[in-house]
């Protein structure tokens, strides 16, 4: 088996692939994501996923709330009393009144009294559309016991419905709490980055209906360049606030194959703020528990004795 | 204009439609009166227009006063709803609101309801044409399920139908009917009616039967048949032109081989003005058109909506009429004087100037003039449509929220189409008013819970969300609060919600006649609105503390 942690170039490779694609992912730019959903519905469509509930939940226009067994892809809505780089955002209506200009002409009546006291000037609304992160190091990946979980050759990771047994236990695995069982069968479901379309040569179902390009498909590489570059842009253009996130080899999951460009901490979008693959302590953990055992086992050979001994 | 419409009777009448017979423009109905769709409703309910064809339209609850609506269709003899799915226009008599409220009752409902459903565009070929005049076609990719068919099999084997039925008879009546072109030939399994040959017919022929390839081919005398003109060039050559799929690696960024655009193929209108007066494109990179003047002719990456050989230095001489009267530099050839109309002398019910007037129901009176409201708009002061007083006149206050209506990404229009998928109803789920918190704060309205809208038509309830994107306005030295309502929900369907539709008013634009939706007054209250009798007493109740009457907002 691969390396679990760290740094990893070659990930396919890692996981036994040989003469492979390049790997795989997605940059979604949310600074451009209009909020329209053509991503979700899309997925659904695609991937023949159920519909998962008639909730309003009043978090803006996020009925979805997040991922799930059945939402592949979900788009946040974050409403902020914050600015958008240089933008106006036109929601401060109480420092002037909407008939002065009318005053010109010399024909409003005089009542145009200021008011108000300003203190909604801002407002941002933010979109962002998140999917499974088709981490370096995929604990999902690492904790399945049946071989369902998989690395594909262009790296991503897939689940394979007919060998899931149901077992659960990368759900709690993830750090990122993206996979998770289907109520009505017990199998876990998740986002496979459209295996059977990229197989195919085609991009996957949420990049091709996203009017944007807020979802970018293609090589790993190519992306991160794209990204760091869109990072750049949007700083000169005074979005400070700009900055990538999963984008860093270096980081707890050794970095996602699906990265995102945001405008806000990962907090304020429902993300971790860093993410660490749950089985990079197993090493250890197995020692630790290897320990307990035989600790237990010699308790209980003590027991035994004690107990012949009466 | 005379070719035009000779060609159109020579369509539709073919070789009944003789020089003799005036080319059968005897056989056109005529209009009696406006027929706009919000006047046909008010007609229903005077017992003038007795049958409906509602197709892909559903004003139970996507037009303006849902419940005149309602009212109206249940005072027809005969109602035909072709649909998708059974949209709120379908039955509305026997779960409908006012089913609810014992306003009425199905045993009284007169109307024979009739549903047919409807073939999805997945199903049938045809073209869509949206506002950029470019007409795409779609191929059927597979049969429709069921008993559903596309609307061009409905209405050709209903007239297909009724031609036999009507075959031999002497009456004079039934004559335009039975000389009427009805031949198209049929396909499939289903005998659907060949799309193409439809668009041929429209796209017209000359004297030899060929393809017309432009309306300048049209002819007065009766030998060229054209069933619009404007999509004269539609099947050139025999060509399904709309049916052009040229990617756009392969040609220039205006695509003119990619669909079709009436008229002409022309993809942007009045493009003369992208040249300057001397026929130069302004801009390089945004060059559509401009004269060559060597060849004396007008040129460019888009068709020239402009008379091919006119120079830029043409000046009419005296006297000069029609389109002669146009000089070189006059690009808005349609316009009596060639030039871009601010001041409308003519052609519009109101102007000639544009100005500003209040809405029919606000919170304030115009600053402008005298007259609040447009003088020259459509009212209808009618039991089930009453208006709101306005700005300083008493009882406005009873109503003193602004509320719009506007779309969600997620629904489409009326909602047939999007409320009865599961993948979209999930996305927005329920009807809700948006509201500033400070709104909110005002009446004690809980983000997530529920409010009850209310005007003089009728009151609704919705799910509350308090959002800063509603922001509170500064006008005539006081706070105005709006509430916005996105307005896709009905009762029927897979998500379900009151229609913002049975808040508005039919007040109607001079003009074009369009149901002012976007600004009207209204109460907002927490908490779900009555049920059964209760909903129409709360109404009654507003109005009386208002002190509508039949005469209320109807002053200029
Ligand atoms: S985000 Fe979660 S489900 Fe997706 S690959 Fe990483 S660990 Fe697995
Ligand atoms: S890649 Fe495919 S499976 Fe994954 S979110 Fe996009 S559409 Fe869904
Ligand atoms: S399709 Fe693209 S623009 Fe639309 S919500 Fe998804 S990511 Fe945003």
């Amino acid at each position: 088996m691969g390396r679990i942690a760290g740094p990893l170039d070659d990930v396919a490779g890692d996981a036994g692939h040989i003469g492979h694609p390049p790997r795989m992912g997605f940059f979604t730019d949310t600074s451009v994501c209009i909020g329209c959903k053509a991503c979700e519905v899309a997925c659904k469509e695609w991937n023949a996923i159920p519909e998962d509930g008639l909730t309003f939940t009043g978090m803006s226009y996020d009925n979805t709330q997040g991922l799930g067994a059945d939402t592949w892809r979900h788009v946040a809505f974050i409403e902020q009393r914050k600015p958008l780089g240089l933008q106006d955002p036109g929601v401060e209506h109480g420092s002037y009144d909407a008939y002065d200009g009318v005053d010109v002409l010399g024909m409003a009546s005089e009542a145009a009294a200021r008011g108000g006291d300003g203190d909604r000037g801002e407002l941002r609304w933010l979109m962002a559309s998140d999917v499974c992160k088709h981490c370096t190091h995929a604990a999902c990946l690492d904790v399945c016991p049946t071989g369902s979980l998989f690395r594909t050759e262009y790296g991503t990771v897939v689940v394979q419905e007919d060998i899931c047994n149901g077992c659960g236990y990368c759900v709690p695995a993830c750090p990122y709490g993206v996979i998770d069982q289907r109520e009505d069968d017990g199998r876990v479901w998740k986002c496979t980055m459209c295996y059977d379309r990229i197989s195919d040569g085609r991009e996957p179902a949420c990049a091709k209906a996203c009017p944007t390009d807020s979802i970018q498909y293609g090589p790993l590489d190519e992306l991160r360049e794209r990204a760091a570059a869109r990072v750049e842009q949007l700083h000169d253009a005074g979005v400070d606030d700009a900055r990538l996130y999963g984008d860093d080899p270096g980081d707890g999951v050794g970095g996602d194959g699906a990265f995102f460009l945001l405008l806000d901490e990962p907090e304020a979008y429902g993300l971790p703020p860093d993410p660490v693959v749950t089985t990079r302590d197993l090493p250890s953990m197995w020692r630790h528990a290897g320990v307990a055992a035989l600790t237990l086992l010699g308790g209980m050979a003590a027991a035994y004795a004690a107990g012949r001994r009466r | 204009m005379r070719a035009y419409v000779v060609s159109l009777l020579k369509a539709w009448w073919g070789d009944a439609a003789t020089e003799d017979n005036d080319f059968r423009f005897d056989y056109l109905p005529r209009l009696t009166g406006s027929h706009s769709t919000y006047e046909t409703a008010l007609a229903q309910i005077d017992g003038a227009c007795k049958g409906y064809f509602l197709m892909g339209e559903n004003p139970a609850v996507g037009s303006a006063n849902a419940k005149v609506q309602r009212l109206g269709m249940a005072n027809l003899e005969w109602l035909v709803v072709r649909d998708f799915s059974l949209i709120e226009s379908a039955t509305w008599w026997k779960d409908g609101p006012e089913i609810e409220t014992g306003e009425m009752r199905t045993e009284d409902v007169g109307t024979e309801v009739f549903f047919f459903p409807a073939a999805a565009h997945t199903e049938k070929s045809g073209s869509f044409t949206n506002t950029n005049r470019t007409l795409q076609w779609h191929h059927a990719a597979v049969e429709p399920d069921g008993d559903a068919r596309s609307d061009l099999w409905f209405m050709y084997h209903l007239g297909r139908i009724i031609r036999e039925r009507l075959a031999g008879s002497t009456d004079e009546r039934d004559r335009p009917v039975l000389d009427l072109t009805w031949d198209y030939p049929v396909e499939g399994p289903l005998d659907e009616p060949s799309a193409e040959a439809v668009l041929a017919e429209i796209n017209g022929y000359g004297p030899d039967g060929a393809h017309l390839s432009t309306y300048d081919q049209l002819k007065d005398d009766g030998s060229t048949s054209c069933g619009c003109w404007i999509y004269c060039g539609v099947h050139a050559d025999g060509v399904n032109q709309a049916a052009r799929r040229k990617p756009g690696s392969e040609q220039d960024w205006i695509a003119a081989e990619w669909a079709w655009s009436w008229p002409s193929n022309r993809r942007v209108l009045y493009n003369r003005a992208s040249a300057d007066p001397d026929g130069e494109p302004w801009s390089e990179r945004k060059a559509l058109v401009w004269w060559d003047g060597e060849r004396g002719r007008w040129t460019g990456h888009d068709v020239p909506d402009f008379k091919a050989d006119k120079a830029p230095s043409y000046t009419p001489p005296h006297g000069a009429r029609g389109p002669d009267a146009i000089a070189g530099n006059d690009p808005f050839i349609l316009q009596a004087d060639g030039k871009g109309w601010l001041f409308a002398p003519a052609g519009l019910v109101d102007g000639p100037m544009p100005t500003h007037y209040e809405p029919q129901d606000s919170p304030f009176d115009n600053p402008l003039y005298g007259h609040s409201r447009n003088p020259a708009r459509q009212v209808f002061s009618r039991e089930h449509n009453r208006f709101h007083p306005s700005g300083s006149d008493p009882g406005a206050d009873v109503y003193p929220y602004v509320v719009t209506t506007y779309r969600l990404t997620e629904h489409f229009t009326a909602g047939g189409m999007s409320r009865w998928s599961p993948y979209l109803a999930e996305l927005q789920p329920e009807f809700f008013c948006e509201v500033s918190p400070e709104l909110a704060a005002e009446r004690d309205l809980e983000h997530g819970g529920w409010a009850t809208i209310v005007t003089a038509r009728n009151a609704v309830e919705a799910r509350v969300m308090v959002t800063d994107r509603m922001a509170p306005l500064r006008v005539q030295g006081r706070t105005l609060h709006q509430i916005g309502l996105p307005y896709h929900w009905g009762p029927n369907g897979y998500t379900t919600g009151d229609a913002a539709n049975e808040l508005s008013a039919i007040a109607l634009d001079p003009n074009v006649h369009i149901q002012e939706v976007k600004a009207l007054t209204a109460d907002i209250r927490p908490g779900r609105r009555p049920r059964g009798p209760g909903l129409p007493g709360l109404v009654r109740a507003y109005r009386r503390r208002a002190g509508i009457d039949q005469d209320t907002g109807l002053e200029v």
